[in-house]
């Protein structure tokens, strides 16, 4: 292997790790939810895409090109922004109210507080025997 | 499957392995060949024939048609029923012939060669007669019961019972093998039990079914020991070969037991004194049934047995006296029993323990001419008492009661039952010319010449007396219940029934006639057959009515006719004197010794079994740490002597997180959402383990099972108190803990012990190692064990898999029934206010998108399983995965609407893909699950492998998908029982619109 691909996997990895424990380390310190969902989010999503760059990078200067990585990436990119928006949408919820937030610049109210109004009946499919409706 | 000749040696050589000390060293010097045999079995050489199988399984397979053909109405159903044991008929009447030659018909399935249980049958005189019977009175039964069941009794059920029954008697009558003769005689037990206790509505219908299978069912244990040692002695468990073995079974030390503990199944099963009792109260049964078991077949298999093993069990003194006598003082208590009666039914039935108890006493007295006599008059009593049984099932059908007190006179309104009752009566009394007094008589003849302690005429006066007790009961039957002056109080008017409920017992009244008449040409030579296989000896009876005036038997007859007729004349007083005495009622009895015995095995099955999975842990675990200590204890201990391995960094982190985390769960076991959480973390860490151990299958397969069920339980926790109460004390959980910390030491001391060492035997491993290749076409060992080497058990688990995916849904099922569990959802509150966007856009577009590229991997992960990891199951659970993330993304309702496959279905669809893959080795004659691969070369793709293990690992996947899903979706019912609200759209908030969707959908 050249030194100089040793130098990039390497420095990846370590950047990598760097990032992995700064993102650990965020989760376990900073005050409260909402600034928590910043450390594990960001941090730790650079951090894996630093391993899977070195890996790729590994395994195509070993002469075997690897598209495993591409597809771990697309799916962590796809992954980490809804976990981090549904906890969120959580943490609203169940600990803060309506006026501890800020405007929604909509002109209404954060969608978790929204009220459907009345519930509406089940639509009855196959899967859903009739007498599980609620009468 | 061997057909022929017999092999004695096979059994010999099987149970040598045996031990069963006293007998061992003879067992192998007596084994015999069976070219050496001496009876009559093979003198005339035997007879190939792959039928008699196919007859014993033909009823058991037509127990298959009456619950589908009830569909098609009952005199369907009775047709199809009958026309099997037409069939069954049919195939022994062609092998009729070559053993009315003498020859033995013999069929040889290899079993479980290696226990002496083959499923061997042979078909010889005694086979004939009896199988003959059982077919014979069988199709007749099946005609009665046709008419006689009423519209509301479920016909179809009848009839399956009844083949059941039937299948399991002619098993008895034609195996060669002892050990396959008692599973059929336990299979009489218990398929007589469902038939007596038919009428499930009825009291006296279960405790009568009940009381017939605890005392056949004990006789039966007690047959089980006697034939294991009769076998050891005889060095086989072959029939043809045991019969041979008479000198060195009867000079054994181990005779004495082994004749008793057979005489007492025998005894039972053919009700004789003192187990009589259960026969009468079996009454409660419908009629065809006591026609069918109490005539030819339930209770003469233990006369059957006596007459099948008679060559080497009988001439000996305790055979005579036990069998004999008992046979003796049955015959005379049935027949005081009797006539003392008045139900019909209780008539007939005790009638039909004296008959019984008479058969036995011949077969007891041991001499060959007593055994051709008993013999005749199994045939004739048949006859007779099926055609009575059948009658007073007519008049009870028509009359509406079977109390000869309330009856009498129905001479006039019912002519051609009388006239049918009549013949079948006056041959039960022994009355000449009919076949009764055939065998009656020269069953008096041998009694007169037998000699019971030294006193010459005690058993000719009692077998005389018995004699007259039956003149007079059948006498009672006929003249209380057909004669005398026509009464106006029946509780209902009876008439004549239509043809199809007298024609058999016509037929067999025409036979008792016919037999009576001409016993030569029409029951000889059945006799001569049966006799002859009976007693080991060419046998030709000469049957005549009159003997001239010399025989004792003559004079006996005259005085039982003579003194039975004066009984029935002095019948009132008698009966008072009777109805006055006190008598031990055995049902009491009876119920006196079962009670007690019922109340104490509940108590320990109780006390062991409460229901709480707590106590169930606590015994396995004692009992199996106490398995291990004695073990221990008992054995020597040599310290292993492989080296430690010292202990790196990374598995030491993993190891301390799982500690840490075990510790923590037991802490916080009441906080239901931590523990799941704590669990999820046990899991990955272990899948992490295997996959640090190199078995990237296992971690894979681990980390999809905890993925789908952390999901699948945080479903379901939402509707479950979010803690658990507490619910032992102190004591109750340090006795736990001590238990399970105990278990857990005693489970690391095994682990490190065997890990310290060599293992005892070479592993399976290598073997594995070196074969997937070459024998399952796959470089993934894991995958083609899974697969291939070991694809029965998989077949298995995926089918156990299915059924607990089924029990989910029932389970379901019944909490949405109206009931406690229903109430309780109905009444259930969301801790907090739902959220205003539950199905948030980002989240449905997310799992849109991953939808295509998870089940892409699931596809990829699939397609390389035999060569790489991956395979079936944990392509299932991504793809399941895949897809419960669109349930949860857009609710059930919504996303279930958009599917079109039931989930039972897929369920099924996999476990049926499985199996037809497994069958289809056998079309080209290979053994079951047997697979097969091959290379195919698609342009433009490289040369790939095709493997029919791929389409079995197709049906695994199906399952785990089905059976994934169809928790989901019980869990969704659930939901909606609870409130949960439907929605119409995938999303709730449609940003574009600026207003919720759902109040669009409204």
């Amino acid at each position: 292997m050249p030194l100089i691909a040793e130098i990039a996997i390497s420095v990846l990895l370590v950047v990598a790790g760097l990032f992995g424990l700064v993102g650990s380390y965020g989760l376990l310190r900073l005050p409260d939810a909402m600034t928590r969902l910043h450390a594990p989010t960001k941090a730790t999503t650079v951090g894996v895409g630093g391993v899977l760059l070195a890996s790729m990078l590994y395994f195509a200067v070993n002469g075997s090109v690897s598209w495993h990585e591409l597809l771990i990436a697309l799916f962590l990119f796809l992954t980490a922004p809804i976990t981090a928006n549904l906890v969120a949408k959580a943490h609203m919820h169940r600990e803060m109210s309506q006026g501890e937030l800020p405007d929604s610049d909509t002109g209404r109210v954060w969608a978790t507080f929204e009220r459907p109004g009345a519930p509406i009946a089940p639509v009855l499919t196959s899967a859903a025997p009739v007498e599980s409706a609620k009468s | 499957m061997a057909s022929g000749v017999v092999a004695g040696k096979q059994g010999h050589s099987a149970l040598t392995g045996l031990a069963f000390a006293p007998d061992k060293g003879r067992a192998r010097t007596t084994g015999q060949p069976a070219a050496t045999r001496t009876t009559a079995h093979n003198q005339n050489g035997n007879r190939p024939g792959m039928s008699l199988a196919l007859i014993a399984a033909l009823p058991f397979l037509g127990a298959l048609l009456p619950g589908l053909m009830i569909r098609a109405g009952r005199t369907a159903c009775a047709v199809s029923t009958g026309a099997v044991t037409a069939l069954a008929l049919l195939l022994l009447g062609l092998n009729a012939p070559a053993v009315l030659r003498g020859e033995v018909v013999q069929t040889r399935i290899e079993w479980l060669p290696q226990l002496g249980l083959n499923a061997n049958f042979m078909l010889d005189g005694l086979g004939l007669l009896f199988a003959g019977l059982i077919l014979g009175i069988g199709l007749l039964i099946i005609l009665y019961a046709r008419f006689y069941l009423a519209k509301a009794d479920p016909m179809g059920q009848f009839y399956t019972y009844l083949m059941l029954f039937q299948g399991a008697m002619l098993g008895i009558v034609l195996s060669d093998n002892i050990l396959l003769l008692l599973v059929f005689w336990e299979l009489t037990s218990l398929s007589s039990f469902l038939l007596i206790g038919y009428w499930k509505h009825l009291p006296e219908g279960r405790q009568g079914a009940r009381m017939a299978l605890t005392v056949t069912g004990a006789g039966g244990l007690a047959l089980i020991g006697g034939m294991l040692i009769l076998g050891n002695i005889a060095g086989s468990y072959d029939l043809s070969v045991i019969l041979t073995q008479k000198v060195a079974i009867q000079s054994s030390d181990w005779y004495l037991p082994a004749l008793l503990l057979i005489l007492l199944g025998c005894f039972t099963k053919s009700a004789q004194f003192p187990f009589h009792f259960w026969l009468p109260h079996a009454m409660a049964a419908p009629t065809p049934v006591s026609a069918y078991l109490h005539s030819a077949t339930m209770v003469k298999a233990g006369l059957f047995l006596m007459a099948r093993l008679w060559p080497v069990l009988a001439g000996t003194p305790e055979w005579f006296y036990i069998v004999a006598t008992t046979g003796l003082v049955t015959m005379l208590l049935g027949a005081k029993i009797a006539l003392f009666k008045h139900d019909l039914k209780a008539l007939l039935a005790f009638s039909t323990v004296s008959q019984l108890g008479l058969i036995t006493m011949l077969l007891g007295f041991g001499t060959k001419a007593a055994a051709t006599v008993a013999v005749f008059h199994i045939i004739n009593h048949a006859t007779f008492k099926a055609a009575l049984f059948m009658t007073a099932g007519i008049v009870d059908h028509e009359a509406h009661t079977r109390d000869i007190r309330r009856l009498g006179g129905l001479r006039v309104l019912m002519p051609v039952t009388f006239a049918i009752a009549t013949l079948a009566a006056l041959s039960m009394a022994g009355i000449p010319p009919l076949n009764g007094f055939l065998s009656k008589e020269l069953m008096l003849e041998e009694a007169a010449h037998t000699v019971w302690w030294q006193n010459p005429w005690l058993v000719g006066v009692l077998a005389t007396i018995g004699a007259l007790f039956s003149v007079a009961y059948s006498f009672r039957f006929v003249a209380h219940v057909f004669l005398g002056p026509m009464r106006d109080d029946y509780p209902h008017r009876p008439h004549d029934p239509g043809f199809g409920l007298w024609a058999a017992p016509a037929l067999l009244a025409g036979l008792v006639v016919l037999i009576g008449l001409a016993p030569m040409a029409t029951a000889a030579w059945l006799v001569d057959a049966a006799a002859g296989a009976v007693t080991g000896a060419a046998v030709e009876v000469k049957i005549s009515h009159w003997h001239g005036l010399e025989p004792a038997a003559l004079w006996m007859s005259l005085a039982a006719i003579g003194g039975g007729l004066m009984l029935l004349g002095l019948f009132a007083p008698l009966s008072r004197l009777w109805e006055g005495t006190p008598r031990p009622e055995a049902k009491r009895i009876f119920d006196g010794l079962v009670e007690p015995l019922a109340t104490l095995s509940r108590r320990i099955t109780d006390a062991l079994h409460d229901g709480a999975v707590t106590r169930y842990f606590a015994i396995a675990t004692l009992a199996i740490l106490a398995a291990g200590v004695w073990a221990f204890v008992s054995g020597t201990h040599q310290q292993g002597d492989h080296a430690l391995t010292p202990v790196a960094l990374v598995p030491a982190a993993g190891w301390a997180l799982l500690m840490v985390t075990t510790c923590a769960i037991v802490a916080l076991h009441r906080q239901r959402l931590l523990v799941l959480i704590l669990v999820g973390v046990v899991g990955l860490m272990v899948s992490v383990g295997f996959a640090y151990l190199s078995a990237p299958d296992l971690a894979l397969t681990q980390i999809s099972v905890e993925v789908a069920t952390v999901i699948l339980l945080l479903l379901a926790l939402n509707y479950l108190p979010k803690t658990t109460p507490a619910e032992s004390g102190g004591a109750r959980r340090l006795r736990d803990g001590v238990i399970a910390t105990l278990a857990g030491l005693g489970a690391g001391g095994l682990i490190y012990a065997l890990m310290t060492r060599d293992f005892a035997f070479d592993t399976i491993a290598a073997y594995h190692l070196a074969n997937a290749k070459t024998e399952g076409g796959g470089t993934n060992v894991v995958n083609v064990i899974l697969v291939d080497f070991r694809g029965y058990d998989t077949f298995g688990e995926i089918t156990v898999l299915g059924i607990a995916a089924l029990v989910i849904y029932a389970l379901t099922e019944s909490i949405l029934r109206p009931g406690p569990a229903n109430d309780r959802l109905r009444l259930w509150k969301a801790e907090s206010q739902d959220a205003g966007d539950r199905h948030p856009l980002m989240l449905v577009v997310a799992t849109r998108l991953i939808l295509p590229l998870a089940i892409m991997v699931g596809v990829f992960i699939f397609l390389r399983g035999h060569n790489l990891p991956g395979g079936g199951f944990i392509a299932g659970l991504v793809v399941a995965i895949a897809l419960v993330m669109q349930y949860m993304a857009s609710g059930f309702e919504w996303t279930a609407a958009r599917q079109k496959i039931d989930y039972h279905a897929l369920i099924a669809s996999g476990v049926l893909v499985a199996a037809a893959t497994g069958i289809g080795a056998w079309f080209n004659g290979l053994p079951f699950m047997t697979s097969a691969y091959g290379y195919v070369t698609l342009w433009p793709l490289e040369t790939f492998e095709l493997a029919t293990a791929a389409l079995f690992d197709l049906g695994v996947f199906l399952t785990v998908l089905g059976a994934v899903m169809l928790s989901l979706a019980s869990l969704s019912r659930i939901a909606l029982r609870a409130g949960e609200t439907v929605n119409l759209a995938p999303y709730d908030i449609d940003p574009a619109a600026g207003r919720t969707v759902k109040e669009e959908a409204r």
